[in-house]
């Protein structure tokens, strides 16, 4: 390696990690938008019509505007969810799940117990967090005290937890009638909403508090600093006598609550009621968000308005082109594919032995250990 | 319900848990957990069908759906290997991207929304094996399947023998064992670690035109259902051993069966079979990982107890 190379980041490392946080998403974003676009055009269609289509179809206007805020909320609460965990070096995948437990419990508590709204809604959305925190418990738990492979467990945990929440929608607790859902929740458990152009309501606002609060945590506290030095090196946290097993805990399981918070807002702000099967993936959208912010709070605003837009902007291409929403799922995962290789390029130019890359949970010798 | 014809159908269902399985085993035991297993497939299940859609041969559309899902494996590998991405990462990403392709092209090629069936589709016959087909009880059960799934079942051997009588076999395990001394006896790591892979992608391409090809005869968005996900679970769960993978993927596919069959009989739900995969798995890691924790474990790379 050459001199250039290793004292590049050292002179001015708050530029480089300013630049590579901010040309990083817009390199990936390119790459993504280039190769949508050829793939459009392989379609038979046109590529600038068909961005614009997108655009225009979430921004123009405020009904479009509204839908895409609605569309923006489930994935701010997911990224945030990812990219809280991700920065303490904690792969939480098991969003999806943990979501999933979250909007059950709030829709039971939901209908189930009659209390003046300005109780119930807290109510309600504590027992989505504590779902979700609960669901996250598992890989959590497993992860600090046996060093079991977290994502193996999300992973597995998230189909349980659509199989356990599909049981309860299509058999415990149906309401009656065709559709496989839960008793609709009672008013004083709805969240308001805004306007009638879209389902857009106050989850939002949580939504962009909880960023904000997160992103002070995170530079302003000793937890927020103790979670990034975890992330970046365990060794170094465990030795600067940090509790590391206590705190990834932590993490972990407010990432799950974060997560369970999503579902709350399905349920009491979009649905009404829950609803079998509710998520197009928005969990796992949220590792989408989250790469693209960098994990950074206040990033996973900016990303989720991005994915929110091109989710409602997406509706139209399945009416006026040949295409469906899914290209937005295509560009998405370029993005993270992108990102992903993206990160540890940046591993590689910071640090100098190839064997300390391995900070973040090593993938190569999981199948060993686990 | 007839015991029989639940096992019969427990065979049909397993086969494509068997491919992937197989497919995910070999980049197991060369020491990577590969997640991609549904993205391959569904790649293969949409390239089968599409050509057997254009061309109405079966053989060129095993040979496009098999090439996809190659193709798709080099894409992860290059990433992981070239590029560095986490493994996991990637695997996800590839995963999504290829639901969403599919889907995409779904749209784009065949201009179906969804779900894409036609009659001119060519399909695999069941074949009535000569002498099994006598036998009383056995051979209503394994007779009458389609060639795949004989191909499945072939696999099971074929693999163990790669992997524990050649000198390939040895070098892969060897990887995913102790890479650093596989490096230092001059194994190529990463050049093995890619060739599994590849053979990964190839098993999924089977495994993805027995779904769109024989199973059913159609390609719907996401069809694989998570079939993938049961398979890494059956690997999990027999440590990666070719023999006990496969007899735990069947075990799975019997659960998926029950889980049809059951509820139209009891009136049960159905999603408490089909959940036992993934319990399953996570209770053998938890026991997997009380184990491993006493025994020290020696090459975790990020356990918290450093004292």
């Amino acid at each position: 390696m050459s001199v250039e190379t290793l004292s590049a980041p050292t002179t001015r490392p708050y530029l480089t990690s300013l630049l590579s946080a901010v040309v990083n998403p817009i390199m990936a974003l390119a790459i993504a938008g280039i190769l949508g676009a050829l793939l459009v055009m392989a379609l038979g269609e046109n590529p600038f019509e068909v961005y614009w289509l997108l655009i225009s179809g979430s921004l123009a206007g405020i009904p479009n505007i509204l839908v895409t805020l609605q569309m923006m909320t489930p994935l701010l609460f997911t990224g945030l969810a990812v990219a809280i965990s991700f920065r303490a070096g904690l792969a939480n995948i098991g969003a999806e799940g943990q979501m999933l437990v979250g909007a059950l419990c709030a829709g039971i508590v939901g209908f189930a117990v009659d209390l003046p709204a300005l109780l119930h809604v807290p109510l309600c959305i504590a027992a989505a967090f504590a779902g979700g925190m609960a669901w996250a418990a598992v890989p959590a738990f497993l992860r600090v005290k046996f060093g079991v492979n977290e994502l193996v467990v999300c992973l597995m945990m998230n189909p349980i937890a659509l199989l356990l929440t599909g049981y309860f929608a299509t058999h415990v607790l149906k309401a009656p009638g065709p559709t496989n859902k839960l008793p609709d929740v009672l008013p004083s458990a709805k969240l308001s909403t805004f306007s009638f152009y879209s389902q857009v309501n106050t989850g939002l606002i949580l939504a962009l508090v909880l960023c904000v609060v997160l992103a002070i945590i995170n530079a302003r506290t000793v937890r927020g600093f103790e979670w990034k030095i975890i992330g970046l090196s365990p060794k170094f946290a465990y030795y600067g006598g940090i509790d590391v097993p206590k705190r990834a805990l932590n993490v972990f399981l407010l990432s799950g609550g974060v997560a369970g918070l999503a579902g709350a807002e399905q349920v009491m702000g979009q649905f009404g009621a829950y609803y079998d099967n509710f998520s197009p993936g928005y969990g796992f959208d949220g590792i989408a968000v989250a790469m693209l912010a960098q994990f950074h709070p206040i990033g996973v605003i900016f990303s989720a308005f991005l994915f929110g837009a091109l989710n409602s902007g997406s509706g139209v291409l399945q009416m006026m082109t040949g295409l469906t929403k899914h290209l937005v799922q295509v560009l998405q995962f370029i993005v993270v594919l992108v990102l992903a290789a993206k990160i540890s390029w940046d591993w590689l130019t910071h640090f100098k032995k190839p064997s300390e890359i391995t900070m973040r949970p090593s993938r190569s010798s999981t199948t060993s250990e686990t | 319900m007839d015991i029989v014809e639940v096992l019969y159908s427990a065979v049909r269902v397993s086969t494509p848990l068997v491919y992937a399985a197989m497919g995910g085993l070999l980049t197991y035991q060369a020491g990577m957990l590969n997640i991609a297993l549904d993205g391959f497939m569904i790649v293969a299940a949409f390239a089968g069908i599409a050509t057997a859609f254009a061309t109405g041969s079966l053989e060129l559309a095993l040979i496009a759906a098999v090439i996809s899902s190659v193709l798709l494996a080099a894409l992860m590998a290059t990433f992981t290997f070239r590029f560095k991405a986490d493994i996991f990462i990637a695997g996800i990403a590839v995963t999504f991207l290829a639901y969403g392709l599919t889907a995409l092209l779904l749209k784009g090629v065949l201009g179906e929304d969804g779900v894409f069936m036609s009659n001119t589709i060519p399909r695999f016959s069941p074949i009535v094996l000569p002498f099994i087909a006598d036998i009383p009880v056995l051979g209503r059960i394994l007779s009458g399947h389609t060639i795949l799934v004989y191909v499945a079942y072939l696999f099971i051997p074929v693999i163990a023998f790669a992997l524990y009588s050649t000198r390939w076999g040895l070098r892969v395990r060897m990887v995913g064992e102790a890479p650093e001394a596989a490096a230092a006896a001059g194994v190529k790591v990463t050049s093995l670690k890619f060739q599994t892979m590849l053979l990964s992608g190839a098993l999924c391409g089977f495994g993805g035109a027995y779904l769109s090809l024989a199973y059913v005869s159609l390609f719907a968005n996401q069809m694989t259902a998570e079939r993938g996900l049961i398979a890494l679970a059956a690997i999990f769960f027999a440590k990666g051993r070719p023999l006990p993978t496969a007899l735990v993927a069947l075990l799975f596919g019997l659960a998926t069966a029950l889980s049809v069959r059951l509820p139209q009989v009891t009136g049960a739900a159905p999603q408490l079979l089909q959940l036992i995969p993934y319990v399953v798995t996570v209770l053998a890691l938890v026991i997997v990982g009380v184990r491993t924790a006493r025994a020290s474990n020696k090459h975790g790379a990020w356990k918290f107890a450093l004292d």
